[in-house]
């Protein structure tokens, strides 16, 4: 038996992802209160009042862009077996994101012209993580398709910040500039970039690992990536030359993109030898159907030149929330168990009975809390369209109390 | 019983947590090598590199032997290649993982 020999330690302190995790939680619920507070703002499709988008940045870089730090802080040494490359620095930058997060988050709220501020601190902190993971990825022995869409999804990031911050500086000082432009940028890389294509990057790695699949290929993830860059490089020279039929085949090639991840995944599970899958893994899965319907519904109402820019912002809601948002809350019922479990338990496998993975958190009530969250999200995209006031706050005091039993569902895990 | 079966028994105590199957009848160890001195050298695998237990189970291999009093040093040897295969799993697992 000549095999190479991998006896590396690759476990992070779990103090670091939990951090990122916790504080992920909270602005979670933080932003679904906003969000009913701002319930009339959010009947009118007026999205872009300070109030909202208070709310909006809690639950973007509050919730989703801090739990994926902490994720990545725990994935990317196991995924790409190298050690996280500062520890320290891990913890400096938690600190720096988390202030800039809520200074920032709060001046878009409150004071809108001196968001330029909690956007400087807000972007330290994010350069400091960008130069983390590249400090990290470097030192991966052997590059993958993996390697390729987390690297793609940290450059979209970091000019989605950077984009961001132009926005911030146009609002203190006025500068002008192409705005839309701009606006349309940092959307489109920040959520169709950022998101997508680290999900997609992760999936390929934890989809054939919580299945146990075994004998897949993985053929169209090279069309994948290739596919999706090229739709967001099509799409960002749409917003900039104000060209609609471009926008049209940057949508079209993100739908290209999209179905070959799709394809790839469905015979990724068709190889599982774990029949019986865990039920939050099987919700991000779902979020992976939902992400393609979607797509597929950006690509008939542009070619039926649907413009309506409510129904628009719905569909970037229905975007972020079933696609993106869906897919952590299910991968992180089985991250947050994995990480309290190796912390509590790992140094007594063999020694002692030790509870399986599963036994750390309430499946059953994840699974009355994930259908909670989708008829939430559903009732206020059906209702939210024709401006339905009632309904929708209705079902934004729905989502308020799915995420405070989602929060304490988490909390009790580290109970065990 | 030899010191080989002794520790190959003692593997059977390591549960994977995610599968909830031990790791012996996951096919995950490759052989169990005693010296003359009773130290030990395990050579075994994950079911996939990047594997996020990969700490807590080579941990738990060393713990489990480390039980034998008559061991001397443990040494596991995570190897990639042979890759593991479905097929190393025992009917037993299969049975479980696959209904």
């Amino acid at each position: 038996m000549d095999g190479l020999r991998v006896n590396k330690k690759t476990e992070t302190n779990i103090k670091l992802p939990l951090s990122f995790i916790f504080f992920g939680l909270v602005a979670f619920v933080v932003a679904q209160f906003i969000f009913l507070m701002n319930s009339g703002a959010l009947t009118s499709g007026a999205f872009r009042i300070p109030e909202v988008l208070m709310g909006a940045h809690f639950l973007l870089l509050g919730w989703v862009v801090m739990v994926i730090m902490g994720a990545m802080y725990q994935l990317v040494p196991v995924a790409f077996l190298t050690p996280i490359w500062s520890e320290k620095l891990g913890f400096i930058q938690f600190v720096i994101t988390a202030v800039g997060i809520i200074v920032f988050s709060v001046l878009l709220g409150w004071k809108i012209n001196l968001t330029v501020y909690g956007a400087i601190i807000l972007i330290i902190g994010i350069l400091l993580f960008l130069f983390q993971m590249i400090m990290t990825l470097k030192k991966q022995e052997e590059k993958t398709i993996l390697t390729s869409f987390v690297m793609a999804a940290l450059l979209c990031f970091l000019i989605t910040i950077s984009a961001g911050l132009v926005l911030a500086a146009s609002i203190a000082f006025g500068t002008s500039f192409n705005y839309s432009a701009i606006l349309h940028s940092h959307i489109l890389l920040g959520v169709a970039g950022w998101f997508t294509l680290l999900i997609f990057g992760f999936s390929y790695k934890l989809v054939p690992m919580f299945s146990l699949s075994h004998g897949f290929s993985m053929k169209g993830s090279g069309v994948a990536f290739v596919s999706y860059i090229l739709g967001l490089a099509v799409l960002l020279v749409s917003f900039w030359t104000d060209f609609g039929a471009l926008a049209s085949v940057g949508w079209g090639l993100l739908w290209v993109g999209f179905t070959c991840f799709c394809l790839d995944i469905r015979e990724i599970l068709n190889k599982r030898l774990k029949k019986g899958l865990d039920r939050p893994f099987v919700f991000s899965l779902l979020a992976i159907g939902y992400g393609w319907l979607i797509h597929t519904a950006i690509v008939i109402l542009r070619m039926f030149g649907v413009q309506d820019e409510h129904v628009w912002s719905w569909l970037i809601f229905l975007y972020i929330v079933c696609w993106v948002m869906f897919s952590i809350l299910g991968y992180l019922y089985k991250i947050v168990p994995f990480l309290w479990w190796t912390f509590k338990y790992s140094n007594q496998v063999g020694k002692a009975n030790v509870p399986l993975l599963k036994d750390m958190i309430n499946e059953k009530l994840g699974v009355i809390l994930f259908g909670v969250f989708t008829v939430g999200t559903l009732g206020l995209a059906i209702f939210g369209i024709p401006q339905l006031s009632f309904a929708v706050t209705f079902f934004l005091v729905v989502m308020l109390i799915a995420s405070i039993g989602y929060f304490v569902s988490i909390v009790l895990v580290v109970k065990k | 019983m030899g010191l080989v079966e002794k520790v190959t028994e003692v593997l059977y105590e390591v549960i994977d947590p995610e599968l909830g199957i031990n790791i012996v009848d996951l096919g995950l160890i490759y052989k169990v090598d005693v010296k003359e001195n009773n130290d030990v050298i395990v050579t075994m695998t994950l079911t996939t590199p990047g594997c996020p237990l990969h700490d807590s189970i080579v941990g738990g291999v060393e713990s489990a032997i480390y039980f034998l009093d008559e061991v001397g040093k443990v040494d596991v040897q995570l190897v990639w290649k042979p890759a593991w295969t479905p097929e190393k799993m025992s009917d037993k697992a299969k049975t479980v993982l696959m209904g």
